[in-house]
């Protein structure tokens, strides 16, 4: 199947922030867009916070305009669950192959939750980074868009399948949905492929997988959302206990040349978010932040001043470069730098802040992308191959969402 | 704090092996992966700020910086590549020529530029004395076989000290004795700037008995059984190499006294005694089994060294290599003159057994200035660890 489409459309890879906005941007100015998502919804890493900069809304905020400028907007059309294949073609007149995935589930869906109810098996919550599960035919989270539901047929027996079909009021399930393959014509290309948490694994000396008492700065945006696996309640995941003390891991595979060698810019600004999400439940309990330097991009320094004057909140500079897991907790250890000593602080929860790795960097080479040497994508605005957002480089929500209006420029100007 | 960075000794550790330093960032992630790091006093953090700040006086106070055993760990986690352990290395290299005496000489050692004179005075120094003794022929296979090198400085029928051993003393003896003062005058001077550094105030002086019991010989046990090199685990490959090594040198040192007894003073009474010792001899054998683990010893050091510097990036410098080199020397000529005598092969022995002579005096000259002053240096930096904790000690 081929989609024609009249000569300036732009192709915008990834639905996540910077995706949304320069889609919308390209679109509202006249040009035909075509979004692509990976995911069976939009939003991407925005919608799994809590709560964003600069102003610490709820995504639920930001994104509803945006998809409310979606669908007021009838020159963009959204693939979901849909990735590049290969790109061919030069400026002003690509041909891009993708492919999407089967939902086995159709439009007829109202999300009225039947099917839910009847299924057996249960998947692993990718959206919640793996604490919990959800039924195998399941809403990836409760304000998706598109609203539909998304089968996961591989865990499902024949039976459960039968159940499903036979439980859906709409006809809406469709268990003989293919991969489908398609080609785009398009001038310009904006990659906002986004980001993914480095993996924490790598780090064998933070011992991640050695203690449920560890967890990602990313897990702990879903242990704060109200629509997270506790329901907004901050507690260890394995025990659910309420944590006494908390630790914070700043540049947990950021600015080292074994991981991540760059800064991932967020992370500090991260942590003293989730300060603030740890102090909204936890008013006196410790929390201790290991860090080599504090850097607060951007108008944050009023806010970071404001979490240091906390007494209960301690700030130590020195990495932590050993985690000893405990019965209860961990101990991380790290030297502070400030007074030669070394420090052994046993705590209940330990946060590492890891940083973002970009995500199409396994694949860039692939589709014939010009990336830096981190994976970071390098625009070439003459070519119409322009990155947005956290596919440029590491960088917050204002910064992309900017990055993403700046790029949808250059892709109108090369795709005309 | 007023800081007066020395340049100089920034430029000797850009050349050392130590020009990493500059990209620390002072995370501190060496002080925790250390293995040997203590929770009072970690390093390698602080000596790479003060290194990077050319504060030198204060390294060369620091007895942490021969506490490490460069297993490399700093080095493998370090997120900035800046090799902390090669630095340490390098502030060892720059603390052996500081303390060296006469500082003429431990320069001249501590630089491959000066490698022909550092060769050619030894060996210049044994040719003169061979040529004065006399001695100076290559005999025939049977007086080999008979006297062995006893003879190679020539002979007289004074019977009170064999004219070979009167020369050999004339060459090792003063060597050696330098060498010891050497040591004793770089290892007190260092003593005292470590007591000046950590302000520790004597409350009543050890006697020498004390020193040794309650500070000395725990070091030494440590260092025999390999205690610290242990504890860093990656270290296991070095042990192997550094045990056999230690241990041979111990058990030469045990040959050549009880030769030196046997032959020079019992010899006096039975002449019998002179010439070469039986194969069979338990000493003789104790001899060749220990030039065969220093050569086993030093070839598993050398192939490690290869390695790390192949895989991990670690630095080649002149100071690790030298003191590989000249051990393996020592090993390799001594064998070798050893089985030219056995073969009868008179031309090859004496001119191994020259080499022998040579790279012996390079080894025992040169102990207090390359690495081999290691020995002294660390032993008696893990000796301060332990005054500085002690009851001699006010607090």
């Amino acid at each position: 199947m081929t989609e024609q489409s009249a000569s300036g459309a732009v192709l915008v890879v990834g639905g996540g922030i910077s995706g949304l906005t320069a889609a919308l941007e390209a679109a509202e100015v006249g040009n035909d867009v075509f979004l692509i998502e990976k995911n069976p919804y939009l939003g991407g890493r925005v919608a799994q916070l809590n709560q964003y900069f600069p102003k610490l809304c709820p995504p639920s905020c930001g994104l509803e305009i945006n998809f409310k400028r979606l669908n007021d907007n009838r020159g963009i059309r959204v693939y979901t669950m849909t990735s590049v294949k290969s790109v061919s073609g030069s400026a002003g007149s690509y041909e891009v192959t993708c492919e999407t995935a089967p939902r086995y589930v159709n439009s007829n869906c109202t999300c009225c939750g039947d099917c839910e109810e009847v299924c057996a098996e249960e998947r692993d919550d990718d959206f919640n980074l793996g604490m919990g599960k959800t039924k195998a035919i399941y809403r990836p989270h409760e304000m998706s868009y598109p609203m539909k539901y998304v089968l996961d047929k591989d865990v499902c027996s024949a039976d459960t399948l039968d159940k499903i079909k036979a439980a859906c009021k709409y006809d809406a399930i469709d268990t003989d949905m293919e991969t489908k393959t398609f080609t785009l014509n398009v001038g310009a290309v904006v990659w906002a492929t986004g980001w993914n948490p480095y993996d924490p694994t790598k780090m064998d000396n933070l011992k991640y997988n050695e203690s449920d008492a560890i967890i990602t700065n990313m897990q702990m945006e879903r242990l704060a959302a109200s629509n997270g696996p506790t329901n907004g309640k901050i507690l260890r995941p394995g025990d659910d206990k309420e944590p006494e003390s908390f630790g914070f891991v700043q540049c947990a595979g950021s600015r080292d040349e074994n991981h991540l060698e760059y800064c991932s810019y967020i992370c500090c600004m991260a942590t003293m978010k989730q300060i603030t999400y740890i102090r909204e439940r936890y008013p006196e309990a410790p929390i201790y932040v290991f860090y080599i330097d504090i850097r607060t991009p951007g108008k944050y320094e009023k806010f970071r001043e404001k979490l240091m004057a906390d007494p209960n909140t301690h700030f130590i500079k020195g990495k932590v470069a050993d985690i000893i897991p405990e019965t209860e907790g961990v101990t991380v250890v790290a030297e502070n730098a400030v007074t030669g000593m070394k420090v052994q602080q046993k705590v209940d929860l330990c946060i590492l802040a890891t940083g973002m790795e970009p995500a199409i960097k396994s694949q860039a080479a692939g589709l014939g992308l010009d990336v830096d040497s981190n994976g970071f994508v390098v625009s070439d605005a003459d070519k119409g191959m322009i990155s947005a957002g956290c596919a440029k480089k590491a960088a917050d929500v204002v910064t992309s969402a900017q990055s993403a209006t700046a790029a949808a420029l250059k892709a109108i100007q090369a795709a005309k | 704090m007023k800081v007066n960075p020395d340049l100089d000794f920034i430029r000797y550790m850009k050349s050392a092996g130590g020009d990493t330093l500059k990209k620390c960032y002072q995370c501190a992630t060496c002080s925790v992966v250390c293995p040997l790091s203590t929770d009072d006093k970690p390093f390698p953090r602080k000596e790479m700020i003060w290194a990077q700040w050319g504060l030198k006086d204060k390294l060369l106070a620091d007895p942490d910086i021969f506490l490490c055993h460069q297993c490399g760990d700093c080095s493998a986690y370090c997120p900035r590549g800046a090799k902390p352990g090669d630095v340490l290395g390098a502030i060892r290299a720059y603390a052996y020529t500081h303390y060296g005496f006469p500082s003429g000489l431990a320069k001249m050692v501590s630089s491959s530029k000066n490698l022909p004179l550092t060769i050619g005075l030894p060996a210049l120094i044994v040719l003169v004395m061979w040529f004065i003794s006399g001695g100076m022929r290559i005999p025939t296979a049977e007086a080999m076989s008979q006297y062995g090198f006893g003879h190679f400085f020539g002979h007289w029928d004074w019977r009170w000290l064999a004219k070979n051993v009167a020369f050999i003393d004339l060459i090792m003896v003063p060597a050696f004795g330098l060498a010891v003062y050497a040591a004793y005058r770089g290892v007190s001077t260092m003593w005292k700037a470590m007591m000046t550094q950590y302000n520790v105030s004597t409350v009543y002086r050890p006697s020498v008995n004390q020193f040794i019991e309650q500070f000395l010989w725990p070091s030494i046990k440590e260092i025999i059984v390999h205690t610290r090199f242990n504890k860093c685990g990656v270290n296991v490959n070095r042990v192997i190499g550094h045990l056999p090594l230690m241990l041979a040198f111990i058990a030469l040192l045990f040959v050549t006294a009880y030769s030196a007894f046997v032959q020079d003073v019992l010899g006096i009474f039975y002449p019998s005694l002179h010439g070469p010792m039986s194969m069979m001899n338990p000493v003789k054998m104790l001899a060749n089994v220990a030039a065969i683990a220093m050569i086993f010893g030093v070839g598993v050091l050398w192939s490690n060294r290869s390695a790390a510097e192949a895989e991990e990036g670690t630095s080649a410098t002149y100071y690790d290599w030298f003191l590989i080199y000249e051990i393996m020397a020592v090993a390799v000529t001594g064998l070798g003159a050893e089985l030219g005598r056995l073969v009868g092969v008179p031309v090859l022995a004496y001119f191994l057994y020259y080499l022998h002579l040579v790279s012996v005096l390079m080894l025992f000259l040169y102990m207090p200035y390359t690495k081999f002053a290691h020995l002294v240096y660390r032993t008696f930096a893990m000796a301060f660890e332990k005054y500085r904790e002690s009851e001699f000690v006010g607090k």
